[in-house]
């Protein structure tokens, strides 16, 4: 059998690497088979999809000869002789055929496993093979198909969970494969062999573009180079600046390329499902079919392999809890085959990958019933909580036990693992539900796991780093304001920013770091953050850079304090630890319930920052003929959301065509808009300062940079401002004709004038930037 | 004393020991489970730990948790020169370090001199050491680093793995009610 090497035998290492390529390339063969299988099912007629099985098949066979994989090739060739007859239209599709190739997929999977955890193909199981290839035999020469042994389809599904490990699980199921027993199979062991077993080949390699190889060995390359200079400058030397600069454009770029290497497309992680979902659904004896969105996201290889497992489970979940029985849909009036639907997008510098189905969803009285039980929360804590907050119970550890997960008709078994494993890449998961109507579960994980943007802050003589995302803004409280800004509801302290009252939490007071008594005697900063729909202001004593940082693992005694989420060096070479936003809220008992005190915010967390924007208005002083005609000192307001830049122009750049003030702005012109006449009084006033004043004294004007909005779409004009006073939320008056079509906005106590062709986007009570005209 | 020690070791089955010295007490770890020493660093303090750990540590590209063993003893706070001590766990999960007061040197000590802890020890102790080696010039008491794992100590939960300051911001906020 296979081919003899006359001469020399091939030496051992050779043939250990050769083993291993084999290995890879065959994973990635099956799995294309897969996946063209279960297409093939739907498109019976797709020749392409039958010459892509028929490679993955050959090819395998073809490497095992010379190998001397016997086992293997056995296999391989009754499947490619079945295969052949396919192609060559001596046979239909039918799903007995498929079952088939399926199943001859498992063995051809299972053999190669068994290569590359021992090196060699096993003989134990030898016996399934040949019961295999007389059925592959059958199939091929139309004779009569012998029914699948129950054990190998049953073990199908349980394969993909543990590979390589699998026997024992395997073997309870295909002694009593009834529902329930399966079931209980499925939660006690699963997670934890899938987390145990080693990574199999297929997760250790990755495909690479030559060209992305290229470009990092360029930028490699470069990196040396820059080096050598370094080393051979001296200290102090001219063009230090210069190399700086250099080492941080090829440091960036070749960061960007090595991201991008690592970036693959989500729909890698979705392609073994179709095959998932249809082995569990025949086990439970549901009708599920599964849908993909957003294949193409491309997310880092690390972070794939992070989702994988959870992934599965969710997915083994919405199949196996989700969706009721056939008989159940009918009697609800729901469509007998229920969906499955995999969706993955980027929403605020964060992939989110959601499983929704669209089953009988979970009862959050049952879920609290649980919880009591398991004396995880008060039945007193049990009535206080909110819906969302009880469905977050299921991802608490020890929810669920193997034990009572047949007696569960919800989810939760093992959701705490979930959960973790999200968690670990610093992601986070959440779960909706709408009982009678499905369930959504959603896995937000970062882009990139390495590198994250941050503001370092000082808080009781120590660096933090808080994480951009988190970050809404940040407030200055100067020191003969300190004591003031800080006002007190029993305990909580409180700070009323634009007339919505935030929780305050000290930052030192809270880790326990020495702090000055008189903390609120000097000045200190307010981070507003926000996270999983708690916003609070965090105090701080100062703050630094923001810098990108390297987060880094803490050990797991150190996460278990929960209020940190790594660490990382920062550039001065000493250690941060980086916050977790929502934990330090949760520690404090600032509880996203707590919102309702909050005057103008409301609790959806990603719409707050918005709505906040659309309250809020640009408040600026006009020139003073506006102020003339009585408008209050010529204060005028803008809603903030027309308002895109504030900028400072030297009156230089603002150039006249045909008497009309323009400005050259980002490559296009720009119309500037100037009622107070701000720009002559500048000039005027530059002007007498110039003729004593050798020193040129560079005058510049504030320019709004607005979107007018207009019949057909929008448009940007400036809009010159003696200056910006202020952003705050602001009320619209109605529209009345007293007033003369002018449009008037409470701002800040005072009626102020809105700028007029900016009233109609006005349409809430909004905040506004105040400014004065000269 | 060392070359009495030294001599006794050249007489057979010996291992060599890095003893260190920690407050008035000797401690000795085998060389082999030790992977490197560290000269004097301080360590970033991680607020709200538990007292033994003394905080974390850039190394090799990680961050390293280390122990310290002053805290585990029930020792005052020292300033001044440490060392390091960076230990793998067997199953190369679990990296940390060991702050001890220095390292005194090498020495060989036959594995005969080794004695279990005795019985009257207490729980901390009994926890911390792995028996002593019986040296001419005293006692040196054997530590096993797994027994110093920062995941063991705190399953142990006899080195008040329960965080100080969470419990006086407890008490501090009841105080402010009142």
């Amino acid at each position: 059998m296979g081919l003899k090497v006359v001469g020399q035998e091939p030496d051992k290492g050779d043939v250990e690497d050769l083993t291993k390529e084999f290995l890879a390339e065959s994973q990635e063969g099956l799995e294309r088979m897969e996946l063209c299988l279960t297409q093939l099912e739907k498109k019976p007629d797709d020749e392409e999809l039958v010459a892509e099985i028929f490679r993955a098949v050959h090819t395998i066979k073809g490497t095992t000869g010379f190998l001397g994989f016997g086992r293997l090739e056995k296999l391989a060739h009754a499947g490619e002789s079945l295969l052949g007859a396919l192609r060559d239209h001596r046979l239909a599709v039918s799903t007995e055929l498929i079952s088939g190739l399926l199943e001859l997929m498992d063995g051809l999977r299972g053999i190669l496993q068994t290569i590359e955890v021992t090196g060699t193909e096993g003989e134990r199981t030898s016996d399934n093979d040949s019961a295999l290839i007389a059925r592959l035999l059958d199939l091929r020469d139309g004779g009569p198909v012998a029914k699948a042994a129950p054990a190998s389809q049953n073990r199908a599904p349980f394969d993909k969970f543990s590979p390589g490990t699998s026997t024992n699980v395997a073997q309870c199921s295909s002694q009593s494969p009834s529902h329930d027993e399966v079931l209980s199979a499925l939660p006690a062991a699963a997670p934890g062999v899938a987390m145990a077993a080693a990574p199999s080949m297929q997760d250790k390699t990755l495909r690479i573009d030559v060209d992305v190889l290229n470009r990092m060995m360029n930028l490699v390359g470069d990196l040396v180079l820059t080096r050598n200079q370094i080393l051979r400058s001296k200290p102090g030397a001219e063009n230090f600046p210069e190399l700086a600069r250099r080492l941080d454009s090829v440091t960036a770029e070749l960061r960007e390329s090595v991201m991008l290497a690592r970036m693959q497309p989500v729909g890698y992680l979705f392609r073994k499902f179709p095959r998932l979902v249809r082995d569990l659904a025949a086990t439970c004896g549901r009708q599920v079919r599964i849908e993909f969105e957003g294949q193409d996201t491309g997310l880092d290889k690390s972070l794939i392999e992070a989702v994988r497992d959870p992934l599965t489970h969710a997915v083994r979940n919405a199949v196996d809890h989700g969706i009721e029985p056939p008989q159940e849909r009918i009697e609800t009036g729901k469509p007998v085959e229920g969906v499955v639907r995999l969706r993955a997008y980027h929403q605020s510098g964060s992939i989110v990958i959601e499983v929704s189905d669209d089953g009988a969803g979970i009862s959050t009285e049952h879920v609290l019933h649980m919880a009591t039980e398991r004396g995880l929360v008060t039945s007193e804590q049990a009535a206080s909580m909110t819906q969302h907050e009880a469905l977050q119970l299921v991802f608490v550890a020890g929810f669920s036990t193997a034990k009572q997960v047949t007696s569960i008709s919800g989810r939760g078994m093992g959701m705490d693992v979930v959960r973790t494993n999200v968690e670990r890449v610093g992601g986070s998961v959440e779960l909706e539900s709408q009982l009678g109507s499905g369930t959504t579960l959603r896995m937000r994980v970062p882009l990139t796991l390495a590198i994250v943007p941050a503001l370092v802050v000082r808080s009781g003589g120590e660096s933090f780093a808080l994480p951009q995302n988190s970050l809404v803004e940040l407030v200055y409280v100067p020191r003969h304001e300190a004591e003031q800004a800080v006002e007190r509801m029993g305990t909580t302290e409180l700070y009323r920013l634009r007339e919505s009252l935030l929780p305050l939490v000290w930052l030192d007071r809270l880790l326990g770091l020495e702090h000055s008594a008189d903390a609120e005697k000097h000045d200190f900063y307010i981070a507003v953050v926000e996270s999983e729909g708690c916003r609070f202001g965090l105090v701080v004593d100062d703050l630094k850079a923001p810098e990108e940082i390297v987060v880094k693992p803490l050990s797991s005694e150190l996460r278990e304090i929960g209020v940190f989420s790594g660490a990382t060096v920062l550039g001065n070479g000493t250690l941060a630890l980086i916050l977790d936003v929502a934990a330090t809220g949760a520690r404090a008992g600032v509880h996203p319930a707590e919102e309702g005190i909050v005057v103008d915010a409301k609790p959806a967390e990603d719409e707050t920052a918005r709505i906040e924007m659309e309250n809020s208005m640009v408040i600026y002083e006009t020139g003073e003929h506006m102020s003339s005609q009585g408008g209050d000192s010529g204060r005028m307001a803008m809603p903030l959301s027309a308002v895109e830049r504030i900028e400072s122009v030297p009156l230089s750049e603002i150039e006249y065509a045909s008497g009309r003030a323009v400005l050259q702005y980002r490559g296009e012109l720009l119309p500037l808009e100037d009622d107070g006449n701000v720009l002559r009084a500048l000039a005027e006033a530059e002007a007498t300062a110039s003729v004593g004043d050798a020193q040129k004294d560079v005058r510049t004007a504030t320019v709004l940079i607005c979107l007018r909005p207009e019949a057909h779409g929008a448009r940007r004009v400036g809009m010159v401002v003696r200056r910006v006073l202020d952003v705050s939320a602001g009320r619209l008056l109605a529209a009345d004709a007293a007033a003369s079509g002018e449009q008037l906005a409470i701002v800040k106590d005072r009626v102020t004038t809105v700028h007029r062709g900016f009233a109609q986007q006005a349409g809430k009570p909004r905040t506004a930037v105040l400014m004065e005209v000269a | 004393m060392r070359s009495a020690e030294l001599k006794e070791a050249d007489a057979g089955d010996a291992v060599p020991i890095c003893s260190l010295r920690v407050g008035n007490g000797l401690y000795g770890i085998e060389t082999r489970q030790i992977r490197e020493v560290l000269g004097t660093t301080v360590p970033r303090r991680v607020p709200l730990a538990p007292v033994y750990i003394a905080g974390v540590l850039p190394y090799r590209g990680e961050v390293l948790t280390t122990v310290s063993f002053r805290a585990l003893l029930g020792l005052e706070k020292r300033d001044g020169a440490n060392c390091v001590l960076v230990f793998d766990d067997e199953g190369n999960e679990e990296r940390f370090g060991l702050i001890v007061d220095g390292v005194v040197g090498v020495i060989a000590v036959q594995q005969n001199a080794l004695e279990a802890n005795p019985s009257g020890l207490d729980a901390r102790s009994q926890e911390l050491f792995d028996g002593a080696y019986k040296l001419p010039s005293g006692l040196m008491v054997r530590l096993d680093p797994q027994r110093l794992r920062p995941s063991r100590l705190a399953e142990s939960g006899l080195f008040g793995s329960e965080s100080g300051p969470h419990g006086r911001l407890k008490q501090e906020r009841q105080g402010e009610q009142r």
